[in-house]
Order: structure tokens, then sequence, then C-alpha cells
């Protein structure tokens, strides 16, 4: 039976008019160089392109470290960004603190951190120290100043307002949302040239909601603001920085959406300050949605 | 590092009412002086936006980037610009707003 397969499969019959040499003289360098230079430049620039995103996200597992992608140090609970952890429970999120590492390089410990679990390495502190951007960092606030560390540890609860806070993903919904909202935009659209809603009804629902959209990241991002300057520290830092983001997924699609529905006024924009020209297949004088 | 929230706002304030009397001193066209602010408003948009992108993803995998907390910072000014350039677009496009808040029927009822 072996040697049936073996036979059926072996290579001579498989393919036929394989051999070493042909192999060999397909690859060859001069083969290749022609193969090369048949394919237009178009495509070999698009090709290269094309990498680019492959390369990034390549790049990006193997550099994703576990430190604050703020770059902040020794953030204090609740923390500045809704990845906060706190295994030690030192008070501090262990991303803005030294890489925790595994190896027992002791000689290189800070004494006044020994007493947590994770070992701090010295030159990785000199490396992220905060260069007095984002947030404050606030790497003068001492444990004692923040609030109680045995509440440092926010609930692990995945469904909550939080997001995942357990440092593995932030859990902004952007994927879902913003398939909501386009969804939603197709459907009144659709509604819209089947003429079962009215064209004034189908701008107002999506101008009512890019509204919403701009008054809640507007308003969310001022709080939040206000508490970064005033150095304000709740456990809400993290709900509002949540509902900063989706709404700000809201106003970003219902913006494109707004700018689909006014596509002429926007073209206006370019016509009247940059006087370019669009090829417009209508009447101009019959160009409905021209600036006032 | 604490956020300006006066300085970035007094010169959009300043340009909004500079084209503002231009219009309405007719010295300029009112398409140009909307224009002129869909266009910031464009602009403070993409940029505020951008960032905001571009920190989200970088929070998603956790990448540690040089120019994170100078992103932040931009982040958050152009969203201040961004803020307040959206009350002149709403100032701008007033008639259209009280269209959206309040239907036309009701209010030609009331009138």
């Amino acid at each position: 039976m072996k040697k049936k397969i073996k036979s059926t499969l072996s290579r001579e019959k498989l393919f036929p008019d394989l051999s070493r040499e042909k192999i060999s003289s397909t690859l060859s360098k001069e083969n290749l160089r022609s193969v090369l230079t048949k394919i237009p430049m178009k495509q070999k620039i698009f090709a290269a392109l094309s990498t680019i995103p492959f390369i990034a996200l390549g790049s990006m597992s193997t550099s994703c470290a576990t430190t604050c992608p703020y770059g902040m140090v020794n953030d204090p609970y609740p923390g500045q960004c809704p990845r906060y952890m706190d295994v030690g429970g030192d008070g501090f999120c262990d991303f803005s603190q030294t890489t925790p590492t595994t190896t027992t390089d002791t000689s290189t410990t800070d004494p006044s951190t020994s007493d947590t679990t994770t070992s701090t390495d010295d030159t990785t502190t000199s490396t992220t120290t905060d260069q007095g951007q984002g947030n404050g960092a606030n790497a003068e606030v001492t444990p004692d100043q923040s609030t109680d560390t045995n509440t440092t540890t926010l609930p692990d609860d995945p469904g909550s307002d939080y997001g995942s806070l357990n440092g593995e993903g932030t859990n902004y919904y952007v994927l879902p949302v913003t398939l909501i909202i386009i969804g939603g935009y197709l459907f009144t659209y659709y509604l819209f040239k089947k003429g079962i809603l009215k064209r004034n009804k189908h701008k107002r629902i999506w101008n009512l909601l890019l509204t919403v959209g701009y008054l809640g990241t507007g308003i969310t991002g001022v709080i939040l603001t206000f508490m970064v300057n005033l150095g304000i520290r709740t456990a809400l830092n993290q709900s509002i920085t949540f509902w900063h983001v989706e709404m700000a997924i809201l106003m970003v699609v219902g913006t494109f959406i707004h700018l689909h529905i006014n596509w002429k006024p926007f073209k206006n924009i370019f016509r009247v300050l940059f006087g370019f020209k669009f090829n417009s297949r209508r009447d101009p004088t019959k160009a409905k949605g021209t600036s006032k | 590092m604490v956020y300006d929230m006066i300085l970035p706002a007094i010169p959009f304030i300043g340009g909004y009412l500079l084209t503002y009397s231009l219009y309405r001193l007719k010295l300029i066209r009112k398409a140009v002086h909307i224009n002129i602010w869909n266009l910031i408003i464009g602009l403070a948009f993409l940029i505020s936006a951008g960032a905001g992108f571009v920190l989200l993803l970088i929070m998603e995998f956790n990448v540690k980037l040089p120019i994170s907390p100078e992103l932040l910072y931009w982040h958050v000014e152009l969203g201040i610009t961004l803020a307040l350039v959206t009350v002149f677009h709403f100032h701008t496009y007033w008639k259209s707003a009280k269209t959206m808040l309040v239907a036309a029927k009701r209010r030609r009822s009331e009138a």
C-alpha cells in the first residue's frame, strides 16, 4: 500500500517535465531579472506599498512593550488611561513604572521599590522619564498623597464602562459602533432614495446625531482637560475617557456622512477659496447646495 | 503638563470676528467668510481626529512611540480649537441649526 502511494506521489509522475536543471534554469538570475523588468513600474510601486501595512503590523507586534503608551512615569491611581493596571498594589500604574521583568538583576534594583513584586531596571527608567508632556505624569506625587493603595486595583469586569482594564486591550467598540452608524446611514439613505423619507428629515437625523457626537466628544474632552489641568483624579476618569472615545467615533463617522450629504458645499470651499473648477455634468445654474 | 485652553482660542476668536466684520462691512463676500471657516473646521477636525485615531491605535496595540506625548498634546489643543470653531459653525448655519432642533412646521405654527 505504502509503495503504491509512494509511486503515485513520486516526483516523476506528478511533474514529468520537472528536473533539477530545469528548475535551476528557470530560477536563474537572468530569468528572474527579465521577469522583473517585464512588470510595469506602477504595479511594482503598488506591490511595494501594499506591503507597508503588513510590515507595520509585524513591527508593531514585535515592538509591543509593557510600557505606558503615553510615556508617563509613575501614573497614580486611577490612572490617565483605561489600561491602568496595578498588580503590585503600590498605587501606581504598572505600565507607567519601569518594565516589569522576570530577570534577577538585583544590582540595579532601586532599594525604595524593593518591596514591590516587580524589579526595576535603572536604564529603562532613564529612557522613559516624563518630558513634561501629556497628562502631567505627576512623577512627584507620592503614594501617601494618592488614594488608599488597597483600592488601586479596579474590578476586572469586562462589561463595565471602563473597557478592559486588565491591560489586555482597551476594549473600545470602534468597529461595531462604526458599522452600526454606517448601517444606519445606508438604511436612511435607502429610505430617502425610495421616497419613504423626506430629504429634510434624512438630513435632520444625521445633523442631530453629528451634533450629539460633537457635544459628547467636546464636553467629555473639556472635562478631561480640566481634570488633567487641575489634577483632579477620580474613578470617573476612565469612564469619561471611554465615552470620549465612543462619542468621537460617532463624531468622525458622522462628519464623513455630513460631508457626503453636503458634498457640493464642501467642493465649494475649494472653488471659492482656491479657484478650483470641478467638472459638473449638470447645469451649474441648477446646482443645489451652493454656499451662501 | 498643563494644557493651554485660552491661548489657542484667542487667534481663532479674533480671526472669526475679523472675517465676520469684513463680511458685515461688505469688504468680502459671505461665501468667502463661510468657506474660510469651513476649511478651518475641516483642518482642525483632520488633525485632532487623526491624532486621536493614532493614539487609539497606539493604546490598542500597546506600542510606545517617541512622539506619543506630543501627539496627545496636539490632539488636546486642536480639540479645543475644534470645539470653538464648531460654535462658529453653528453661528454661521444658525438657520439650519434651528431647523434641526425645532421642526419647521412647529416653528411656523408657533409664529
